[in-house]
C-alpha cells in the first residue's frame, strides 16, 4: 500500500525487483499488529541487515517471509512471483532458506543427515544421484563440519549446531537465505567463520537476510539495513548512515 | 410436541445428567489450569470412586454418608496427591512433552480400569448406592422436580461460586493463578508449582469421584461403560477451551438438558435409528464438535505445551545397536513361528496375536515413525473388522476383502485425517479420541451397521494353523511396509518432522503431506488388523473396538518402545498371553503401571532396556 513510513530518499527503486520483497506486510498477535506494514526487499547478491529492539518484530517478519506464519495483510514476492499464500515448504523448495533464533536442528540425525534434509527436499527428484551427497560434503566443507558428519546431532554443543543448522540452509543451494541471530552462542572463531560464509554466498549471488543483534557482524557484512521498531520500519538505508541515525541510536 | 409443559419436564430430567458434565468440566478446567495436564484418567477415577462406595455400602453395609465421605474427601483427594506425586510430578520437573503427558494420563485410566476389572469383575452391577434419594416434588403446576437433580445442580453452583471465591480472595487463589498463568514465572517468584498441582489433582480427583458417584445410578454400572461415559464430558471442558468455568457449567448443563429434550422427539422412518444415536450420544457428538472446532489463538496455549510438539522422545540408536537388534528380531520371529509347531488349541490361542500386532505396527508408523499422537487406531481396526465383515457376508473371498478393506482404509485415513493432521499434541490427541469414540457409539454399537453379520473364513483358511500362516504372512507385509517407510528420504524426513516440526518445514519437507501419508498408512494398517481379528474371532464384536480399548493399545505400543516394531509384536504377545494366563483386566493393569511410570522410565521398556545394554 505505502511506502511513506520508510525514509524516500533510500526507498527501492519501481521496476528493480529485488529477489525477496515483503509488501506493506502485517501480521496481529492477539489483536495487536506485531508487524505493521512493513516494505523490505533482499536484493540479490548482498547481505541485508534487520535490526531492532526486542520485541521489535524481527522474528515474526521472518517467520512471514518464509511462511510459517500467515501474514494478516500485505504481499511476499520472489522473483514476482506471489508466495503470499505459498506453504513453507514450496518457498523452500523455490529456493528461499531460513535459520531460526531457537536452533532448528533434528538431534536424532547425524549432522550429515541434518544436512541431507535441506539437500534432497528442496526438488522433488534429485537431478543426479549422487547429487544431494555432493551439495551435502560441500556445505559441510564450508563450515568445517566434516570431521562431525557422522556423530547425532543431539550430542553437540549450540555453537556447533548454528553451523549444522547453516550448512542445512545453504546445502538447499538457496538463491536468498534468512539468518536469525546466528552469533548467538558461537565463539569469536566460529562467528568469523560465519561472516566469511554468509559474505561467500551473498558474493555468489543469493540474498542474505540477517537477523542480528551483534552490530559488529552487521557493519561488517550488510550494504542496507532495515531498521524495525515497534512493529514498523523507522529507518533504512546504506548500513552506515543507519547506524550513525540518531533515532536509530536512540534504540539501544 | 406442543405441550410446553412436557418441555418442561424434560428438561427438569436432564438436569441430574447437565449437573454431573458440568461438574465434570469443572473439574477437568480446574485440575488443567492449577497442573497444566488435561485429565484423561478421569473416567478411570470416577469408576474406582463408584465401585468403591457400593463395596463399602451394598457389600460392606457402611452408611451411605460415611461411605461418600471416606470415597470422595479422603480417598479420592488422596488419590489424586498420589497421582501428583508419582506420576506427575516427576514429568513436570522434566518438562515432558505433552504426548508423554497423554500416555501418562492414559496410562493412570487403564489402570484404574484393569484394576476395578481385576477386583469387582466385569460383570455390570444394578445395585449401586445413590448419594441423594430419587424422590420427586411436585411442583405447582403438575410438573415433577426431582430432589437429587435440585441438589446436584446445587452443589454445582456452590463449588463453581466457592472456586471463584478462592481464586479471587486468599492467597492460594492467587499462587493458583500465577501458575496457571505461567508456571515458571510463578516458581521464580517463589510460588510452590508442586504443591499447587497437587491441590489441583486432589480436586480434579475429587470431582472425578463426584461424577462417578453421581453417574453410576442414572447407567449399569460395568468397568467399562462408566469410564467412556465419564469421558464424553470432556465436551464441556473442551468447549470451555480449558479456562472457563462458567462455560464449562452452561454447556454441561445445556448438553444434560438437550440430550433430554432430544428423547422427547421419537421421529419415524429411516433417520429414526440415527436420531436415536445422536440423543443417546450427544455428549460424543459434542466432543466431536468441540474438539474439530479450530481452537484458534488462546493465549498461554503454545507456553503450557498444549500445542506444543506432540511426540514422544524417542531415543537413539544404542551403541553398535544394529546388532541388538537384529537378535530383537530372530527373538521376535522365532516367537511367532513357534505356535504354528503347536497342535490345534495352541494356535488357536493366539490366533488374535498377529492382528493385533498390526494394529499396534501402525502405532508405531503413527505416533512412533510420524510423531502424530492417535489415539484412534483402535477405531480404524474396527472400521477394517466392519468392512471384512460386510464384505464376507457379502460371499468375497477374505483375500479380495483384505485388499478392498486396507485400499478404503487408507482412502477414509485421508479423508479422515485431511482435517485432523494439522492438529498438534493434546489437541491431535483429543480430537483422535473424538473420532474414534463417534465411530464405536455411532457405527460400531448401532445394531443399522452390524446387524446380522457373519464372518466366515474361506475354506482354504478354516483351519488355524492355514489361518495363523496367512495372518503371519500380511504381519510381515507390513513389517516390510513400515520398515520402508522410516529407510531413505522419506525415514530421514519423518524424524526431522518429529525432532522439529517447523525446522523440518523449513527445510523444506513437505509436512502436511508427509503427516496424511503416514495417518493413511497407519489407517490401512490398523484395517488389516481389524481385519484379520474379525476373520480370526470368526464375528463381528464391538466390545473389541471400544475406545477405551483403543487407548490400552496405544499405552501399550509406548510401554514396549514407540518406535519399535518388534516391541509392538512382543506387546501383542503380552497383552493376549497376560489376558488369557490371569484374569481380564491383567494386561490393562500392567500396561497402565507401565505408562503412568513414565516418568520414572523415560522410553517405555525398551528405553530401560536398552539403556542397561548400552551400561
Amino acid at each position: 500500500m505505502s511506502t511513506d513510513r520508510t525514509d524516500p530518499g533510500t526507498r527501492d527503486g519501481v521496476g528493480r525487483p529485488g529477489l525477496l520483497a515483503g509488501r506493506a506486510v502485517l501480521r496481529r498477535l492477539g489483536g495487536v499488529a506485531v508487524v505493521d506494514g512493513v516494505d523490505l526487499t533482499v536484493r540479490p547478491g548482498r547481505v541485508t541487515a534487520l535490526v531492532g529492539p526486542n520485541g521489535a518484530g524481527k522474528s515474526v517478519l521472518l517467520d512471514c517471509l518464509s511462511g510459517l506464519a500467515r501474514p494478516d495483510g500485505g504481499r511476499i514476492l520472489l522473483d514476482d512471483l506471489d508466495i503470499t499464500r505459498a506453504p513453507c515448504h514450496r518457498r523452500a523448495r523455490l529456493g528461499l532458506a531460513r535459520t531460526f533464533q531457537q536452533v532448528a536442528v533434528f538431534p536424532e540425525l547425524t549432522v550429515a543427515d541434518n544436512v541431507l534434509v535441506g539437500a534432497e527436499q528442496r526438488r522433488r527428484r534429485p537431478t543426479a544421484p549422487g547429487a544431494a551427497a555432493l551439495r551435502v560434503a560441500g556445505a559441510l566443507r564450508l563450515l568445517g563440519l566434516t570431521p562431525l558428519a557422522h556423530r547425532p546431532a543431539g550430542d553437540l554443543p549450540l555453537g556447533v549446531l548454528r553451523l549444522v543448522e547453516l550448512a542445512r540452509a545453504l546445502a538447499g543451494s538457496p538463491r536468498v537465505l534468512l539468518v536469525d541471530e546466528v552469533s548467538v552462542g558461537l565463539d569469536a572463531g566460529q562467528v568469523a567463520q560465519v561472516a566469511r560464509v554468509l559474505a561467500l554466498v551473498a558474493r555468489e549471488g543469493a540474498g542474505v537476510l540477517l537477523v542480528e543483534h551483534d552490530l559488529g557482524l552487521v557493519s561488517r557484512l550488510a550494504e542496507l539495513a532495515y531498521v524495525l521498531d515497534g512493529g514498523r520500519v523507522v529507518a533504512t538505508g546504506p548500513i552506515e548512515r543507519v547506524l550513525a541515525d540518531q533515532r536509530v541510536r536512540r534504540l539501544w | 410436541m406442543a405441550d410446553p409443559g412436557l418441555a418442561i419436564d424434560f428438561a427438569l430430567a436432564g438436569v441430574a445428567v447437565g449437573a454431573a458434565a458440568a461438574l465434570s468440566g469443572v473439574g477437568l478446567v480446574v485440575c488443567y489450569q492449577l497442573t497444566g495436564v488435561l485429565n484423561l484418567a478421569q473416567g478411570g477415577i470416577a469408576v474406582f470412586i463408584a465401585y468403591l462406595l457400593r463395596e463399602l455400602v451394598v457389600v460392606r453395609g457402611w452408611p451411605v454418608g460415611w461411605g461418600a465421605v471416606l470415597c470422595l474427601l479422603v480417598v479420592a483427594p488422596g488419590l489424586g496427591m498420589l497421582l501428583q506425586l508419582a506420576v506427575f510430578g516427576p514429568l513436570q520437573r522434566r518438562r515432558a512433552a505433552v504426548g508423554e503427558l497423554v500416555v501418562a494420563c492414559v496410562g493412570v485410566l487403564v489402570l484404574l480400569i484393569g484394576a476395578v476389572a481385576a477386583i469387582w469383575g466385569t460383570t455390570p452391577l444394578a445395585d449401586v448406592p445413590a448419594l441423594v434419594p430419587a424422590r420427586t416434588v411436585t411442583l405447582p403446576g403438575g410438573h415433577l422436580l426431582r430432589v437429587d437433580a435440585v441438589a446436584q445442580l446445587g452443589a454445582v453452583l456452590v463449588i463453581a461460586v466457592a472456586l471463584w471465591a478462592v481464586g479471587r480472595w486468599t492467597g492460594f487463589g492467587v499462587r493458583a493463578r500465577a501458575v496457571s498463568a505461567d508456571p515458571t514465572l510463578a516458581e521464580l517468584a517463589g510460588v510452590n508449582a508442586g504443591r499447587v498441582a497437587a491441590a489441583g489433582w486432589a480436586f480434579g480427583s475429587f470431582a472425578a469421584g463426584l461424577v462417578g458417584v453421581l453417574l453410576a445410578p442414572l447407567v449399569l454400572l460395568d468397568p467399562y461403560g462408566l469410564p467412556l461415559l465419564v469421558m464424553e464430558t470432556l465436551a464441556v471442558a473442551v468447549a470451555a477451551r480449558l479456562r472457563s468455568l462458567p462455560i464449562a457449567v452452561a454447556v454441561g448443563l445445556a448438553l444434560g438438558i438437550g440430550q433430554s429434550e432430544l428423547s422427547w422427539l421419537h421421529p419415524a422412518g429411516t433417520l429414526g435409528p440415527l436420531l436415536d444415536a445422536v440423543q443417546s450420544n450427544l455428549f460424543a457428538v459434542a466432543l466431536l464438535v468441540a474438539a474439530l472446532v479450530p481452537w484458534g489463538f488462546v493465549e498461554g496455549f503454545a507456553d503450557q505445551g498444549l500445542l506444543g510438539g506432540g511426540g514422544l522422545p524417542q531415543l537413539g540408536r544404542p551403541p553398535g545397536g544394529g546388532r541388538g537388534r537384529g537378535w530383537a528380531a530372530v527373538a521376535c520371529a522365532l516367537a511367532l513361528l513357534t505356535p504354528l509347531a503347536l497342535r490345534a488349541g495352541g494356535v488357536r490361542a493366539v490366533l488374535t496375536v498377529p492382528a493385533l500386532a498390526l494394529i499396534l505396527l501402525s502405532v508405531v508408523l503413527v505416533t512412533g515413525g510420524g510423531g502424530l499422537v492417535s489415539l484412534g487406531q483402535g477405531a480404524f481396526a474396527g472400521l477394517g473388522a466392519l468392512a471384512a465383515a460386510l464384505l464376507a457376508s457379502g460371499r468375497i473371498p477374505a483375500g479380495a476383502a483384505l485388499v478392498v478393506t486396507v485400499l478404503g482404509l487408507a482412502a477414509a485415513g485421508l479423508l479422515i485425517g485431511r482435517p485432523v493432521v494439522h492438529r498438534r499434541g493434546l489437541v491431535l490427541a483429543l480430537v483422535t479420541f473424538a473420532l474414534a469414540l463417534g465411530l464405536s457409539r455411532f457405527v460400531f454399537e448401532q445394531p443399522y451397521a452390524t446387524a446380522g453379520l457373519t464372518v466366515l473364513r474361506p475354506a482354504f483358511l478354516r483351519g488355524d494353523h492355514a489361518f495363523y500362516a496367512a495372518e503371519l504372512a500380511v504381519l510381515g507385509a507390513g513389517a516390510l511396509l513400515v520398515a520402508a517407510v522410516r529407510r531413505g528420504r522419506l525415514g530421514r524426513a519423518l524424524v526431522a518432522m518429529r525432532d522439529h516440526e517447523a525446522g523440518a518445514w523449513a527445510a523444506g519437507v513437505a509436512v502436511p503431506r508427509v503427516k496424511l501419508l503416514v495417518f493413511g498408512l497407519g489407517a490401512s494398517l490398523a484395517g488389516a488388523g481389524g481385519v484379520l481379528l474379525a476373520l480370526a474371532g470368526e464375528a463381528f464384536d464391538a466390545s473389541v473396538f471400544d475406545p477405551v480399548q483403543g487407548l490400552l493399545w496405544f499405552a501399550a505400543v509406548v510401554v514396549a518402545g514407540v518406535d519399535s516394531a518388534v516391541g509392538a509384536v512382543l506387546a501383542a504377545f503380552a497383552l493376549v498371553g497376560l489376558d488369557a494366563a490371569t484374569v481380564p483386566g491383567m494386561s490393562a493393569v500392567v500396561v497402565g503401571a507401565l505408562a503412568a511410570g513414565a516418568g520414572w522410565l523415560p522410553g517405555g521398556l525398551a528405553g530401560g532396556i536398552r539403556r542397561m545394554v548400552a551400561g
